[in-house]
């Protein structure tokens, strides 16, 4: 299998041979932030482009068709317009915390996006505590929205963002449980060695029933997360019309569109890191010529694979179901996730301690 | 007992939750992959098929002498509810000294044009009627006032 | 009938019966508001149900026309009453007796200046506040240099004036509060996704539950029945399409049969048959849109587009029938425009065989759901009781349990002859009034399954005159429209132009209860119950 550590060791190396380190360091820092960046953005414009055209299908459209064979190109072409859009100076807003809000909301979630595995040897941020780091920045996010709804001076951005931290508060409860209940079964917080620790399977077939559960439970709170319907309280179009971005204009706007659709990107590579082995191929055991031919496979397509998979299930949910009302979502999660994944854990402690799982 | 009755309940109603979602989620996966609706226009125009009886546009049919059935009676334009007509005549005296009024304008404003069809049911002569055109789109409004009788067109003399 | 006139007569000896049948009694109006809760509370008449309050500027008084029917045994009564004094015009309100009235007297407020006694909120219904003068009474100066087009917003007001009449007779403007100061009040509309229009809710919100609600109509009033005075009879039937746009056609129907019914002009059978086919088939468009509409209110996108795709069907049929698709400008005085088109009878049949498969489908992706079920049941509820004095007519006052069908208390067209239920359900929440439409949907394919191999050889229309002008006298009539009695009121001078038309939209009842049923609820509960009304706003507006 391809490991992607040559390509970065060869740059690291050459970089080296010219610079002095602490130059060739810095050089490093920034071509890595520039790929991140422009992976960024470029899967925000294939996700934006994938959900018009997947929303479509269920909705027995075409979608997009105009720009470009099949319409391609049309998140392009949204981007260049979202790009030279004016960014409308509000009255009567915090100037300065109306204008931090997209950047605080934007950082959160490229570092979130920093940390995860694309492919063998493709980590950025690898330490210790991995998925702890990930699980703690993404959630600065909810401080954007925040601050969005609260400085627009808009009644509608207020019951969005108030909406949004309720709700964020209560699924980062889940969505912390279920990844706990993940890390007491690989032992690690490191987000690499939970990748290597699942070649030969998957934790969602090795961890049999507790992590079916709690792949469902992080698959549900990980959509609220991200604010996608049915979840779409805070920004409800039939009742707060754009909820805590109402009053955003342009590229400000468009930080918060992009960070959406990025963090569903997360959501769906963290669910395929913990249960579907990251870039990890599919290996059977016992079977060689099988687990060969699938080794054969760049790791980052069964990365890229797999995350597709998730992000399609996730607006499935998303153009299939009828928004939650507050309190059903509240009831959601206090009334069934949270003992669910409470008894869950405790299950899955059993099935480590017991070694009950494959 | 009361206990473990509102507890089953509270399993049973999370069991028949979750079902009536996966029913929901197979029924829209099926649609994902049936034929879709969408009518590619502008690319149909060929084969786009508009019912003969739609109201587009009112005009006034010339035979192949430029000659129209319009008396200048003035009905339809008494008859519009709108104001959407204007026509304007004048007398012309013809070679046997009797005179008659004679059609000038037939000006037309589609854009107030309300659809009711009683200039063309009160047309005594026939000399309108509705088309299934429908690309009027234009920039001004102006635009939309139209000249129905051609240019140097007259009317078919009755034998 | 013979009863209740003498009994009219007992309570107030100075009534004039102006007309036997419809039963028409002219009371003054010192004894009218004791005669009227009379009327409600006799146990022999019960007149339960106001169906149509209309205002006429009758000369040298303001009259206002009351229609009243009784839920209970069925009989109607047409009620005058009149303010004397044209410049201070004052009559007693209503409304504690009839809670439709409110919203009504407002109206008359509006367009004739009479000023309802001990109403709570006499504000302009449709027109801006700051509008001069009363446009409906006939002393009218419509100068454009009194009331300009006003470019500035108008100012909303928190206070509203009311009268109230003190023991001895005195009548005292009182200030009516309508929202206090340092209160949550949150504007949906006039521009919002879930107000289906141009309708603008101020609500008071207590974090995410719902206050109160005030509506404030108007933003596309378009002074239909002003129009209507300065236009002749068949001219008037282009602008009924234009009220309710979902029951144009009823809408028309109902014109052309008070026309007709004042010409004393019989139909061709062939002619019933079609317009029943056209007012089922405009029902079914309508409940379609309102399923795909009312989805989307709660969010479920993908079922938005489910709705509309079926929707085209009937109005490709529209279209190749009628030349239009939304306006379809069909019935005319005496018949229809033209004969039906020689394919709307198999794509009909297509059509009754289509539509099942696909409503078990939205029962599967929408109805069944645990999230649109928890979100419909049990929420606005609207009792019985209210319902019939607010005046709810349609699938919204069928799912309070009230059996207010038109095509069943009064017939036309065919509807005597087909085999149909009346849908009336119990619940009188939102999930009730969804699932009385879903019903509804299979009824009217029922009734057209009836109709569509059995019309009759005939005639399309019958020949009026070009000039039509209607007998001196008062004529009403009424539909059941898409969402409810749509009527007709025509006050005929003999002229070619009416003298006074009121249409009786069932719009205005539906929004005047939003605030009833969508109190202590939640922000979303308000979008449901709005979305589950169904109502239209041009309709509510006119």
């Amino acid at each position: 299998m391809f490991d992607f550590a040559v390509v970065t060791e060869w740059v690291d190396g050459l970089l080296r041979s010219w610079l002095p380190e602490s130059w060739a360091v810095l050089a490093e820092f920034f071509l890595i932030g520039l790929c991140l960046l422009l992976a960024y953005a470029v899967i925000a414009l294939v996700l934006i482009l994938a959900e018009r055209k997947v929303c479509a299908y269920f909705q027995c459209r075409l979608g997009p068709n105009r720009v470009g064979p099949w319409g391609l190109t049309q998140s392009v072409a949204d981007m260049f317009k979202m790009l030279i859009k004016e960014l409308i100076q509000v009255r009567h807003v915090d100037n300065f915390l109306f204008n931090l809000a997209p950047y605080i909301v934007i950082i959160s979630s490229v570092l979130a996006f920093g940390c995860i595995p694309y492919a063998k040897g493709l980590e950025i941020i690898d330490f210790n505590v991995g998925i702890f780091f990930l699980l703690a920045v993404s959630s600065i996010g909810i401080v954007g929205i925040l601050l969005a709804g609260w400085s627009s001076n808009n009644k509608y951005s207020l019951i969005g963002a108030m909406r949004s931290g309720a709700q964020m508060i209560s699924y980062e409860l889940s969505i912390g449980l279920s990844i706990l209940t993940m890390v007491v079964f690989s032992g690690s917080m490191q987000l690499s060695t939970i990748v290597e620790s699942q070649a030969d399977g998957w934790f969602l077939f090795r961890g049999h029933i507790p992590a079916f559960i709690a792949f469902i439970v992080y698959l549900i709170a990980g959509t609220a997360e991200t604010n996608r319907g049915p979840f779409d309280l805070p920004e409800a179009d039939s009742e707060l019309t754009a909820g805590y971005h109402t009053e955003y204009s342009g590229m400000h706007f468009g930080f918060f569109y992009l960070a959406e659709f990025l963090n569903m990107f997360i959501v769906a590579s963290v669910a395929a890191t913990l249960f579907l082995g990251g870039w990890m191929p599919l290996h059977i055991p016992g079977w060689e010529g099988f687990n060969a031919a699938m080794d054969w496979i760049p790791s980052i397509f069964w990365f890229i694979g797999k995350v597709a998979v998730m992000i399609f299930i996730i607006m499935w949910f998303k153009w299939t179901f009828p928004r939650l009302r507050i309190d059903q979502l509240l009831r959601l999660e206090w009334k069934y996730l949270l003992p669910l994944n409470l008894c869950n854990l405790l299950l899955m402690v059993i099935v480590v301690v017991f070694n009950l799982h494959f | 007992m009361a206990m473990s009755n509102s507890f089953t309940r509270y399993i049973s109603s999370f069991w028949k939750g979750l079902w009536s979602l996966l029913k929901g989620m197979r029924r829209t996966i099926i649609i994902f992959f049936r034929k879709k609706t969408t009518e590619c226009y502008p690319e149909n125009r060929a084969t786009l098929v508009i019912s003969d009886r739609f109201r587009g546009e009112l005009v006034m049919p010339h035979d192949e002498n430029n000659q129209h059935k319009c008396v200048a009676c003035g009905i339809c334009e008494m008859n519009c509810p709108n104001d959407s007509i204007h026509i304007e005549s004048e007398m012309v005296e013809d070679e046997n000294g009797k005179k008659t009024k004679v059609l000038r304008r037939y000006n037309y404003d589609l854009g107030s044009c309300l659809f009711c069809q009683l200039c063309v049911r009160g047309c005594p002569h026939g000399a309108i009627e509705f088309r299934n055109t429908f690309e009027h789109a234009v920039f001004t409004r102006e635009k939309l006032v139209k000249q129905l009788n051609r240019e140097g067109s007259t009317v078919v003399k009755k034998r | 009938m013979e009863k209740i006139k003498n009994r009219i007569l007992e309570v107030v000896p100075e009534a004039v019966v102006v007309s036997e049948a419809p039963l028409t009694v002219s009371v003054p109006p010192l004894p009218f508001y004791d005669l009227a809760r009379r009327l409600r509370d006799d146990e022999d008449m019960r007149f339960d149900y106001l169906v149509c309050m209309t205002g006429v500027d009758e000369g040298e008084s303001l009259g206002v026309v009351y229609h009243l029917r009784s839920t209970v045994y069925g009989h109607e009564l047409v009620l005058r009453t009149a303010a004397l004094d044209r410049e201070n015009p004052e009559l007693a309100s209503v409304v504690d007796i009839w809670a439709t009235a409110n919203l009504n007297e407002r109206e008359v407020f509006d367009f004739f200046g009479i000023r309802f006694i001990n109403h709570p909120d006499m504000r302009r219904l449709f027109l801006r506040n700051d509008w001069v003068g009363y446009p409906l009474r006939k002393d009218y100066n419509a100068d454009e240099k009194i009331n300009p087009v006003r470019l500035e917003s108008e100012e909303t007001i928190d206070v509203a004036p009311a009268y109230e009449a003190s023991r001895d007779g005195e009548v005292e403007e009182i200030e009516h509060v309508l929202f206090k100061e340092g209160e949550y009040v949150v504007n949906i509309g006039p521009q919002h996704p879930a107000t289906h229009g141009v309708l603008r809710f101020r609500v008071q919100l207590d974090g995410e539950i719902v206050r109160k609600v005030d509506v404030n109509c108007g933003y596309i009033h378009r002074g239909i029945e002003k129009m209507c005075e300065s236009l002749t009879y068949p001219q008037m039937l282009a602008l009924t399409d234009r009220l309710d746009y979902l029951s144009a056609h009823q809408n028309r129907h109902a014109l052309c049969l008070c026309i007709e019914d004042a010409l004393q002009i019989e139909v061709p059978e062939r002619v019933k048959y079609i317009r029943t086919i056209m007012d089922e088939l405009t029902r079914l468009q309508s409940h379609l849109l309102f399923w795909s509409t009312f989805c989307m209110d709660l969010g479920a996108l993908t079922a938005f587009f489910y709705g509309f795709r079926d929707r085209e069907k009937i109005l490709d049929m529209f279209e190749e029938t009628c030349g239009g698709r939304l306006i379809m400008n069909y019935n005319v005085v005496g018949g229809v425009m033209q004969d039906i088109h020689p394919n709307l009878v198999h794509r009909i049949k297509d059509f009754i065989k289509y539509l099942p498969p696909m409503l078990k489908e939205y029962h599967e992706v929408f109805t069944g759901n645990i999230i649109a079920q928890q979100r419909m049941k049990g929420i606005g509820l609207l009792s019985r009781e209210d319902a019939i004095s607010y005046g709810v007519t349609g699938p919204s006052g069928r799912a309070s349990g009230w059996a207010c069908d038109v095509r069943k208390i009064h017939p036309y067209g065919v509807y005597d002859k087909v085999d149909f239920k009346e849908i009336v359900r119990e619940d009188g929440d939102v999930f009730g009034r969804y699932m009385v439409r879903m019903e509804e949907i299979l009824q009217s394919l029922h009734i057209l399954e009836q109709l569509v191999d059995n019309i009759p050889e005939g005639d399309f229309a019958v020949k009026t005159k070009p000039i039509i002008r209607l007998p001196e006298g008062n004529y009403f009539r009424s539909v059941e429209a898409s969402r409810g009695e749509f009527g007709v009121y025509i006050e005929s001078r003999g002229d070619k132009f009416p003298y006074r038309v009121k249409f009786r939209s069932p719009g205005l009842p539906l929004v005047s209860v939003v605030d009833l049923l969508a109190r202590d609820g939640k922000i979303a509960d308000l979008i449901a119950v709005g979305g589950s009304l169904d109502y239209v706003v041009p309709d509510i507006d006119r």
